[in-house]
């Protein structure tokens, strides 16, 4: 019998005690949150115990009542958008600025912490300095527009509807450019110096060098860095919060999807601020399906292509 | 990740403070549950007394030596007001020396729904500031605030009007009201009289002074919408009574007997409208507070904001003198005050302490705390019967304003028409939305009306049925 058990323990089982303790700290502390909101979400009622039971009516009211329907839509154009700007602008700004910092030159440290710092503030700090540079009376940028003749192009950035999610977009792109570089940078850095070496010695210019050698051998770290940001943007609220207030005005123009929950499941709308929970997690739900299909789809194509490699 | 961590310090934050709050001395509970027979017997003997606070001062005094010292916390939304609601507190205290009060209050957005967990979990303060109408009345229903139906002196005290916003239908009251805030248009006296500008009278002389003052090249009103709720609350709000008459007329949008969308609403919006060309320039992208540096700074010459802001006026010390005047109404019409009931006092029914928190109800009735309030936080009136001449002259000035008009009223929206069923529009929203439309052109005034209008017929009966 004890022989029996040993045996169990060393051939299969004893990886489970190993799992154990974080698999209990998961379930309890993860799991079990996210399927109490998930069932929070089938309910309805106000304050923080919604008690009557709905089936699905939160998930129907939000398609199908004009009232939620435009603020849930509109939330997730804006959070699209939002994701989109951070994907172009941000990561190729990441890679681009990884490519510079690969290549020995004098003071490259320094334009490494420089790049990164930002990163390291609080977005409320940043969010407040660049409402501070962005306003339109005492406004670093309105007035240096002003005072070199653009009094056209001195705009109330964070007033204007179509303006405004861009704007934002943009500062949280300028305070998170870093996390891209660094990754990237640590993926270019892994490239082994003879291939490169080989592919001079063959002729080959450092364009093609980028494009035919750097870009292909780094596309697991750019799979990596787009899967962060679809995360961080789908679940972004605080640069929103701090520039624009959780309405997300001018008129909606900036409401995303954490914004919109907010509202709806925490501090609930001006001046009652009664929250409606069980609306605020199906909302929460359908953005974690979001988040979910994401990521399952993710993986599932950067394992064909490891099958392919 | 970060908004996790978010909503885990908001806990912890949440968990601390209710730690905080719930810190009596430990015999405390004890005393009040032998004490509270006794002191029911007494309740009724200070019903006949209440009207003069000196006597009410010897029962209490010959109660003292018996009671053991309680503690209570008092809940609230005033986060700015904390030193002046230790003085007033103070005062309490040298009156009933055995009974402290803490002032433990919230951050404004947060309030609502953070005393709502606190009742809920039973970690709420004994005493606690209560909203107005729905938000307040919901509470009363759920049972979460005491009943004050019995406390003496109250109906005495204050009028019929104060009272209401915080009575039941049938005229039960759940909380003592201690302050309303008034609405006005705060001006530089300065720019004006260098430009030779009387204060008007009427908005017809309103629009011409604002002519005026941008010929001189001076910003006429500083207010903005960046952050949308000013220029309903305190713009839009405080045109409407002068448009519509007042308490009648708004009672008759509420029974039906007019539509939202009537001649009277129509030009409220318009004179939203006749505002947009005397906004500052980029007037979308400056927040209220951008909104009160441009005037304190001189910049531009008023202002439509709310009396709580005098003590934020004052701490910038303008260099140049002040004042504020009443919203003048259109040529013909008669002028109706936006002076709207702003906060009671509630006991939470769970509390430990009844007893010492009624006396602290009982003793918001007397003259001694409507000096007390009206003086240590300018700009909110107390509203009992017997109000003192209070010391800051431009709060003063707001009250000058009730004395010389047809009448006063609250905000338009908040009776009745921000009960609004979930899943359907808020009147609120609609009208800011409305108001901002209008302001960059989006809607006619009609339009915004129109909207008005539509909204509450999809939920509220009288306007379903209005003629």
């Amino acid at each position: 019998m004890a022989q029996r058990i040993k045996k169990f323990y060393q051939e299969q089982g004893i990886w489970i005690l190993f799992i154990l303790p974080a698999l209990l700290v998961y379930l309890a502390f993860m799991a079990a949150p996210l399927f109490d909101s998930m069932r929070l979400s089938f309910y309805t009622g106000k304050g923080y115990t919604p008690t009557e039971f709905v089936g699905f009516q939160n998930y129907i009211d939000l398609f199908t009542n004009p009232i939620w329907r435009e603020r849930f839509l509109g939330a997730l154009k804006n959070t699209a958008i939002f994701f989109a700007i951070h994907m172009t602008v941000q990561n190729s700004l990441g890679l681009f600025f990884a490519n510079l910092l690969s290549a020995e030159f004098k003071g490259r440290n320094f334009f490494r912490t420089v790049i990164f710092a930002p990163a390291t503030l609080s977005v409320l700090v940043t969010g407040f300095l660049w409402t501070l540079i962005l306003n339109p009376h005492w406004g670093a940028i309105n007035q240096t527009l002003k005072a070199i003749g653009l009094d056209t192009w001195a705009k109330p950035w964070l007033g204007d509807k179509n303006l405004a999610l861009p704007t934002i977009s943009l500062t949280s792109v300028w305070q998170w450019v870093g996390m891209p570089t660094v990754l990237f940078l640590a993926g270019l850095l892994g490239i082994s110096d003879e291939i490169l070496e080989a592919a001079r010695v063959d002729g080959a210019s450092n364009w093609h060098i980028f494009w035919k050698i750097k870009l292909p051998l780094i596309k697991p770290v750019i799979g990596v860095v787009a899967i962060l940001t679809f995360v961080d943007n789908f679940n972004a609220f605080d640069v929103i919060y701090a520039m624009a207030g959780a309405k997300g005005e001018p008129g909606y123009s900036t409401d995303l999807l954490a914004t919109f929950f907010y509202r709806t499941g925490i501090a609930g709308e001006h001046p009652i601020g009664i929250p409606n929970m069980g609306m605020g997690a199906a909302i929460a739900t359908i953005t974690f399906v979001i988040l979910m299909t994401g990521v399952l789809l993710w993986l599932y194509s950067s394992r064909a292509n490891e099958d392919v490699a | 990740m970060r908004s996790k961590l978010f909503v885990l310090v908001m806990l912890v934050t949440l968990v601390l403070s209710a730690c905080g709050g719930a810190a009596p001395t430990e015999k405390a509970p004890a005393a009040a549950v032998t004490e509270a027979p006794a002191t029911v017997t007494e309740a009724p003997a200070a019903a006949t007394e209440v009207p003069a606070a000196a006597t009410e001062a010897p029962a209490e005094a010959t109660e003292a030596p018996a009671a053991e010292a309680v503690e209570l916390t008092l809940g609230s939304w005033r986060v700015d007001d904390v030193e002046a609601w230790d003085a007033i507190l103070t005062a309490f205290k040298a009156e009933h020396p055995n009974i402290t009060i803490n002032f433990d209050p919230t951050n404004p957005p947060d309030y609502n729904a953070t005393l709502r967990t606190q009742l809920e979990t039973g970690t709420a303060p004994d005493l606690f500031f209560v909203r107005s109408f729905a938000t307040g009345l919901e509470l009363f229903e759920e049972g979460y605030v005491a009943s004050l139906a019995d406390l003496p002196g109250l109906k005495e005290s204050f009028p019929a009007g104060a009272l209401a916003p915080w009575s039941t239908a049938e005229g039960e009251p759940f909380a003592v009201p201690i302050a309303a805030v008034s609405h006005g248009i705060y001006y530089n006296q300065d720019i004006f009289d260098a430009n030779g500008i009387a204060v008007p009278q009427t908005w017809e002389e309103l629009m011409a002074v604002a002519q005026t003052l941008q010929d001189a090249g001076v910003i006429p009103f500083a207010n903005g919408t960046k952050d949308a709720w000013d220029i309903n609350e305190v713009v839009m709000m405080a045109l409407i009574p002068n448009n519509i008459g007042g308490i009648e007329g708004r009672m008759a949008y509420l029974n039906g007997e007019r539509c939202f969308n009537d001649a009277d609403m129509v030009a409220a919006y318009t004179q939203i409208q006749n505002l947009a060309p005397y906004l500052p320039d980029d007037y979308t992208a400056t927040s209220y507070y951008d909104s009160q540096q441009l005037f304190v700074q001189g910049v531009a010459a008023m202002m439509f904001d709310g009396s709580w802001s005098i003590s934020a006026f004052e701490k910038d010390a303008p260099e140049f003198n002040w004042s504020v005047f009443a919203v003048p109404p259109a040529e013909g019409k008669d002028q109706y005050i936006s002076f709207h009931m702003d906060a009671a006092i509630g006991m939470n029914p769970a509390t430990k302490n009844a007893e010492a928190a009624r006396t602290f109800l009982e003793w918001l009735e007397s003259e001694a705390f409507a000096e007390a309030f009206g003086n240590g936080v300018p700009g909110f009136f107390p509203v009992s019967n017997n109000v003192p001449t209070l010391t800051n002259p431009v709060a003063n000035e707001f009250l000058s304003f009730n004395n010389n008009a047809a009448g006063t009223d609250i905000r338009f929206v908040w009776e009745k028409l921000l009960d609004s069923p979930e899943g359907a529009p808020s009147t609120y929203t609609v009208m800011n939305d409305g108001v901002i439309a209008v302001l960059a052109g989006e809607q006619t005034p009609q339009e915004a009306a129109d909207a008005l209008q539509e909204a509450l017929a999809s939920w509220y009966e009288p306007a379903q049925n209005c003629k």
